[in-house]
């Protein structure tokens, strides 16, 4: 004990100036915009790589179960495709004109238990990946890109008290905003829905197309509960998603190939 | 002591003012500051506590981090400049360095040349590096770092004299 305490006598400047110096480069991260980019970016390069050796190993071990989960989605998709084939020949033009372009990507990292929630992938900008592009997955939504690096980014989850996303009623096409409330990673809040649209208990909730992350028509979950406040105009929503974000591994990104146009309009 | 620590205290908030609302609105060339207030580390008893000196330093370049809504690169800078001040006097005045306060007048002048010099290159290196922080800015890290810590070097000078014949 006393040794320990002539040591930490001895080096007490060197000590005091470490523990300054953290205090110091908390400071500049939250201060300047500028380097709280580039730190966060350096522990994306560092957290992707790490977690990427730790990924390989366990997908390793979990080889056949995803092999089933891929089989499943495959059968899913198989039958989406004759569905759109034989409606091909009326919806030929509708399909052409279809703006987005999906990549496929698997999560590295995958978190939810934070309130502010964010995900790794394995792709990046080399393979075409942008800032703020959509990340779907085979039964839902995930977020939006906002980091990359040369072969990862780093996903917003929809699990991000922050984020907002425009939502709609598949039924009617009444439209509000979907956020997370930070609790339980399957229950989402839908705000600004006005009380001049009826709803009910189990009704579907896809994405809206008012945002250029996502395209219209992506079911995200079912009404679970609403509550109609007498003095607001907007009813209070609880969401069920179908999709589980706590066990996902395969993502797709959508790259919308109209984001220019779109933002040259908005910004005109 | 006890004037000699009120004069230190004046000094210290005599330094940061001139610094934060005369000396960094210059822009000698356009981007040309000097950073007289480094003056204060520099001229603190080279016997006095060097612990009290960190915290002084964090202190000093926090406050003008903030004065000047400036991202943190004052306060690392200062901070390390305090704390690595030992070594550099070691490097230049040699290991019996212990003259306690008349050191600026009892040493040779190429010792205190050299460490004016190394303080404020080191300072500036430090500064310029946590400012641009970027490999692709090196030119610039170490363009601006010649010519202010020339300036600053100049003006440190200059006002030491002073001091100096005020002391007297």
């Amino acid at each position: 004990m006393r040794q320990l305490v002539n040591a930490l006598l001895k080096y007490k400047n060197a000590l005091l100036y470490i523990g300054l110096l953290i205090i110091s480069f908390l400071f500049l991260n939250q201060r300047s915009f500028y380097h709280q980019s580039i730190f966060s970016n350096a522990s994306l390069v560092l957290s992707s790589n790490l977690n990427q050796a730790g990924k390989n190993i366990s997908s390793y071990l979990n080889l056949a179960s995803s092999n089933e989960k891929l089989i499943a989605e495959n059968i899913k998709l198989k039958g989406l495709e004759l569905i759109l084939f034989s409606e091909q020949a009326e919806k030929n033009q509708a399909t052409d004109n279809f703006p987005f372009q999906v990549i496929g990507a698997r999560i590295i990292k995958n978190n939810y238990q934070s309130a502010r929630n964010y995900l790794i992938i394995d792709q990046g900008y080399l393979d075409g990946v942008e800032k703020e592009m959509g990340v779907i997955s085979s039964d839902g939504i995930i977020g939006i890109v906002n980091q990359i690096t040369a072969n990862f980014s780093s996903v917003i989850s929809i699990l991000h008290r922050d984020i907002k996303i425009n939502a709609s009623f598949k039924k009617n096409g009444a439209y509000g905003s979907l956020y997370w409330q930070g609790n339980h990673p399957k229950k989402m809040k839908l705000d600004d829905v006005s009380t001049i649209n009826p709803i009910l208990v189990g009704d579907t909730i896809v994405t809206g197309g008012m945002s250029d992350y996502f395209p219209y028509g992506i079911p995200i979950g079912k009404v679970s509960s609403f509550k109609r406040p007498k003095l607001e105009g907007y009813y209070d929503i609880d969401i069920e998603l179908f999709s589980n974000l706590t066990q996902k591994e395969f993502v797709y990104v959508l790259k919308n190939k109209m984001k220019d146009q779109l933002n040259q309009l908005k910004y005109e | 002591m006890n004037s000699d620590n009120i004069l230190h205290i004046f000094q210290f908030f005599l330094l940061l003012f001139l610094q934060s609302f005369l000396l960094n609105n210059i822009n000698l060339f356009g981007f040309i500051n000097p950073n007289l207030y480094l003056l204060f580390i520099i001229i603190y008893r080279l016997d006095g506590n060097p612990t009290l000196l960190i915290i002084i330093g964090f202190v000093m370049g926090l406050l003008l981090d903030l004065l000047t809504q400036g991202s943190g690169g004052h306060t690392i800078a200062t901070l390390t400049i305090a704390f690595l001040r030992l070594s550099i006097i070691k490097f230049s005045f040699g290991v019996n360095y212990d003259v306690p306060m008349g050191m600026i007048k009892g040493s040779l002048l190429r010792q205190r040349l050299l460490y004016f010099m190394l303080m404020v290159v080191i300072h500036h290196l430090i500064l310029y590096s946590i400012v641009y922080f970027s490999f692709d800015n090196t030119i610039t890290i170490l363009k601006n770092t010649l010519f202010t810590s020339f300036f600053t070097f100049i003006m440190v000078y200059i006002s030491l004299g002073l001091f100096r014949e005020k002391n007297d």
